[in-house]
């Protein structure tokens, strides 16, 4: 008798699921169907895309990291200043360092209300395997900031200029352990790697540790590694407090700021290269060109927008605006040197 | 030749670790360190086929209570199956018709499978606590939920 | 500005009337929002930090630093009533928790972990007001030997979390530690056991684990028992009193594990959850009567309650004199300090005294905060336990499903979820205990890690291990804590 009752449970949960289901295709259809209808009024009215529904900017991270920011100070400007009616969501969607929301966003072709914040993993990422997904198969939307790396060691330290530690690496590379946060191949690896290269270190026998959950910088203090691989911002503190030192950052030009103002770059010291960790946004493959005028506008409205240059100075973030032709094509550039990087030290998949 | 349930259990872990191992020394080399990814799952495998072998030889030493646990009337083996088989399908459905209605349904149904009867109570909960659970994460912790086929 | 002055700054801050009304918000939110399973502290700290805005940095910060140990404080409800830990940090908690409530003392539970949790958060608020300058070398002095030492120090507790077969309570272990081996593996960035699944890249999240293990597999045994008469004893809640003697047996282990709480959680990366695993441990070690741990032992359920709180103002060391985040959550307490324009670091306690010691000194108001407002609610919230059991597996099913989702937001999750509470009944069926497993889980791949880390410094040589002196140290007491306990059995045995 239970036997049958399970069958029946099961049963009708399933036929009423399956309505449901039917039902909710439907209305997908219908949505198509209208926004298809809408675009098509639109093009011969001459009117621009308006979104219609609220808009979805996914974190492809947890809560509280850079992506996560970035995306939650967007959204507050946008709501803020009105440069946007509408609701703007915020979702984190945690996994493989971006590739399960890259891989959740791939799946919405077309749909104008699914953004998502992106950086330099979405190279790295798919260049490492780890991802089907690269930036190819989004549609750039517009680039917003510009974070820049930063070499530190202890302040006891025997050497003052990214040279001299460059020296030493290439007489002994064995002798000097960096760290960083992100596995090798991706960020705070690769950017240590660039710059070395381009001072003529042997990338291959370069010894790089990865430490999670803070541990880069504890292991610097304790004197366990030699050199931190990481952002500019999360060293300013420990460099007023005198524990440890600033070889080198990876802009172009001087930073500006308090303490930043005092970063050599390495590019002053002779090292002509540069790394940028700039940051953007990006939507499904394939959007519609209106809906993507419709969001370079409003994204280069936030990036000129008071309100956000004030957020911009209060993390330490610098503006860097790329519409999206400029942000393809640089993107494209980045994969194609990055890529060759990995394969010489044989990291490529 | 299996004599003690131990036996079987070990014959089972021996396969896992087996397959474990398989698989383990399938992991890429990285040419870039010292103990490379797949040292430590190989150690895991080899310990945990070592302690398989152990336990095929170990006396029982369970206690009463321990080998009750294990009787379990066929009936009840397809309460359990009941309860995942719904489980699973509260997670096909969950994403498609939204949490409030899925949950709702896997209440109800969940509860009166295992024999609660009082159907009002119920219904009552079964309303409730979904649309309420709905309502704290999406308009107070802004945590969205699926919506499903609920317009909001 | 000396320390002193800073202090009276600090509770100058903490005892405006603004300071004390957020406190009060701060810790209420956040013991509602860690009592719901699989919600801790990030999704509490994350929810909270939009309300902040507008509001004067001290006052918005004292008011997050309360959800964080709220959620901490309100995580031990549902791993006491209904072994379903809502934080990681609450896993250890429903050892003996949970058979407690079981045996008709869940009012009684639930007051031992309020007060011990009380207890744990003040103590350490105190050594964190007397020594948070002090302790941000002892935060930083240990490299990777040393926590691979820790973390061998914390695996050789595997035997004593055993129910009689230590080779069941090994396999268990090396069972956890093989599913922490899944994902990417950090060193070297390949991926293991990923079986080409985006969705295992990251591994498994301890929460999926420690519901499958711990609250799915209750809820198969509560299916089986559904009718089980002898199981009415659950339903009454019994009285929260707590006798002389229950106070003598917590004195010991709440005046321990604070500290032991404490310095586990100014380590960064040990946290909460590493704190009241060692701290349920050292005390079964050191217990008159070990047998009793796992059965509802008073003991057992102070030691990791007070541990795990204390090590939450432990947590706050790394994060305010270095800016050094320990953790996942003291991560986004960090981003949360960031919004609100406040840098943490060695220059916060010189240049935002009003800061600084204002988040401390709001702590030892919100722990009062924390214990008036659990305390009455106990018998309401013990309630649960009277819903018929029918209705309340199902209820337990969809508080961990949710749990689990709102942290992915990705239906994977769900079935592994339901493949982990199938594996956790099936060890319950063949006696294979679950604790070492989840412990190995825990320590496992943080052992790993920073051995290999290590190794890498010193180009393989395993002597790193011996001439870092904190290390020796840990190994030392690993060896002697594995030898000792032989001696005494070889002991009794000739005595026999």
């Amino acid at each position: 008798m239970r036997k049958y009752l399970i069958l029946l449970f099961i049963l009708v949960a399933m036929l009423i699921s399956a309505c449901g289901e039917n039902e909710e295709g439907n209305g997908e259809d219908d949505a198509t169907e209208t926004s298809a209808e809408e675009t098509s009024a639109s093009g011969s009215e001459g009117a621009k895309w308006k979104p219609e529904e609220s808009i979805e900017i996914i974190a492809p991270a947890g809560a509280g990291g850079g992506w996560d920011t970035t995306a939650r100070m967007a959204a507050q400007v946008f709501s803020e200043e009105g440069i946007i009616d509408g609701n703007i969501g915020v979702v984190n969607m945690e996994g493989g360092g971006g590739a399960v929301a890259w891989a959740h966003v791939a799946g919405f072709e077309e749909n104008p209300y699914k953004l998502f914040v992106s950086s330099p993993p979405i190279i790295f990422i798919p260049l490492n395997g780890q991802s089907e997904y690269g930036h190819e198969e989004f549609t750039p939307i517009a680039n917003i900031i510009a974070d820049y790396a930063a070499f530190a060691v202890r302040e006891d330290a025997e050497w003052d200029s990214i040279n001299e530690l460059f020296e030493d690496m290439k007489e002994d590379p064995e002798s000097i352990t960096v760290v960083g946060t992100s596995s090798p191949g991706s960020m705070d690896h690769m950017q240590f790697v660039q710059i070395a290269k381009a001072a003529g270190v042997d990338i291959t026998k370069i010894r790089y540790v990865s430490a999670q959950d803070g541990g880069g910088l504890t292991q610097l203090l304790n004197g366990s590694v030699d050199v931190y691989s990481t952002g500019v911002a999360e060293t300013v503190e420990q460099v007023r407090a005198g524990n440890i030192k600033v070889l080198g950052v990876t802009s172009e030009e001087r930073l500006e700021g308090d303490v930043l103002e005092d970063f050599p770059t390495v590019k002053e010291q002779g090292i002509d290269e540069t790394f940028v960790n700039w940051r953007g946004f990006f939507g499904p493959p394939n959007m519609s060109p209106d809906a993507l005028a419709y969001y370079e506008a409003k994204f280069k409205e936030l990036s000129d927008s008071d309100a956000f240059a004030e957020i911009r100075s209060q993390f330490g973030w610098d503006e860097l605006y790329m519409n999206s032709e400029e942000y393809s094509q640089f993107l494209d550039e980045q994969k194609e040197s990055l890529g060759a990087l990995m394969d010489e030290l044989g990291l490529g998949n | 030749m299996l004599k003690t349930l131990n036996q079987k259990v070990s014959l089972v872990l021996f396969a896992i670790a087996l397959l474990y191992l398989i698989y383990a020394y399938q992991i890429p080399s990285f040419p870039y360190t010292v103990v490379d990814a797949d040292v430590i799952p190989k150690v895991l495998g080899y310990l945990l086929l070592i302690l398989s072998v152990f336990l095929f030889f170990i006396k029982d030493e369970e206690s009463e209570e321990q080998k009750a646990r294990r009787n379990i009337p066929k009936k009840e083996v397809g309460m359990l199956l009941g309860v995942g088989g719904l489980i699973i399908l509260y997670i096909i459905f969950l994403e498609i018709l939204g949490f409030v209605f899925v949950t709702a349904l896997f209440i109800f149904l969940c509860s009166r499978f295992l024999g609660y009867k009082n159907y009002l109570a119920n219904v009552l909960v079964s309303i409730i606590l979904p649309v309420s659970l709905y309502l704290m994460f999406t308009q107070l912790l802004r945590i969205s939920l699926p919506s499903g086929i609920l317009p909001f | 500005m000396g320390s002193l002055e800073g202090i009276i700054t600090g509770f100058q801050t903490a005892l405006s009337v603004e300071a004390i009304f957020f406190v009060l918000i701060g810790v209420f939110v956040g013991t509602i929002i860690g009592m719901l399973p699989g919600l801790g502290p990030i999704s509490a700290i994350a929810v909270m930090i939009p309300m902040t805005f507008g509001m004067e940095p001290s006052i918005a910060l004292i008011m997050i630093a309360g959800v964080y140990y709220g959620a901490i404080f309100g995580g031990s409800t549902s791993s006491i009533l209904l072994n379903a830990p809502g934080v990681s940090g609450t896993v250890a908690t429903a050892f003996d928790g949970y058979p407690m409530a079981q045996q008709g003392k869940a009012g009684k539970a639930l007051a031992i972990a309020a007060i011990a949790s009380f207890v744990g958060g003040t103590v350490s608020v105190i050594l964190l007001m007397l020594l948070a300058p002090a302790l941000s070398s002892v935060a930083i002095s240990f490299g990777p030997p040393a926590y691979f030492a820790l973390m061998v120090l914390g695996l050789t507790a595997i035997a004593s979390l055993s129910e009689g077969s230590t080779t069941k309570a090994l396999i268990s272990a090396v069972a956890g530690f093989m599913v922490v081996t899944i994902g990417i593996d950090a060193q070297t960035g390949t991926q293991r056991f990923t079986f080409g699944s985006i969705n295992l890249l990251d591994g498994i999240d301890f929460l999926v684990i420690a519901l499958g293990l711990f609250a799915i597999a209750e809820v198969c045994t509560l299916v089986l028992n559904r009718k089980d008469t002898s199981l009415k004893k659950f339903h009454n809640i019994g009285s929260l009193r707590l006798s002389k003697k229950d106070f003598k047996e917590m004195s010991g282990p709440m005046s321990r594990q604070s500290l032991l709480g404490f310095l586990i959680g100014v380590l960064p990366g040990a946290g909460a959850t590493i704190a009241s695993f060692i701290a349920y441990i050292s005390e079964k070690r050191i217990a008159k009567k070990p047998e009793e741990f796992g059965k509802g032992s008073v003991k057992g359920l102070t030691a990791p309650e007070t541990a795990n709180n204390a090590a939450t103002s432990g947590a706050f060391v790394p994060l305010l004199s270095l800016g050094i985040p320990g953790s996942g959550t003291t991560a986004v307490m960090l981003g949360a300090f960031l919004v609100m324009g406040v840098q943490p670091g060695p220059m916060l306690m010189t240049e935002r005294p009003e800061i600084f010691w204002g988040v401390i000194a709001s702590m030892y108001i919100g722990n009062i905060f924390l214990l008036i407002l659990n305390l009455p609610l106990i018998p309401y919230f013990a309630k649960v336990l009277k819903i018929p059991r029918p209705m309340l597996i199902s209820l337990v099913i969809v508080f961990s499903m949710i749990g689990v989702y709102a942290v992915s937001f990705n239906t994977f999750d769900l079935y592994m979820l339901l493949l982990f509470g199938a594996i956790g009944f099936i060890m319950r069926l063949f006696s294979f205990p679950a604790p070492p497993f989840i412990l190995a889980f825990i320590l496992g791949g943080m052992m790993e890690q920073s051995f290999r880390q290590s190794l890498t410094i010193s180009n393989g040589d395993l002597m790193i291990f011996i001439t870092n002196p904190i290390s020796c140290a840990l190994l030392i007491i690993s060896l002697l804590s594995f030898v000792f306990p032989l001696i005494g059995v070889v002991r009794k045995k000739k005595g026999n």
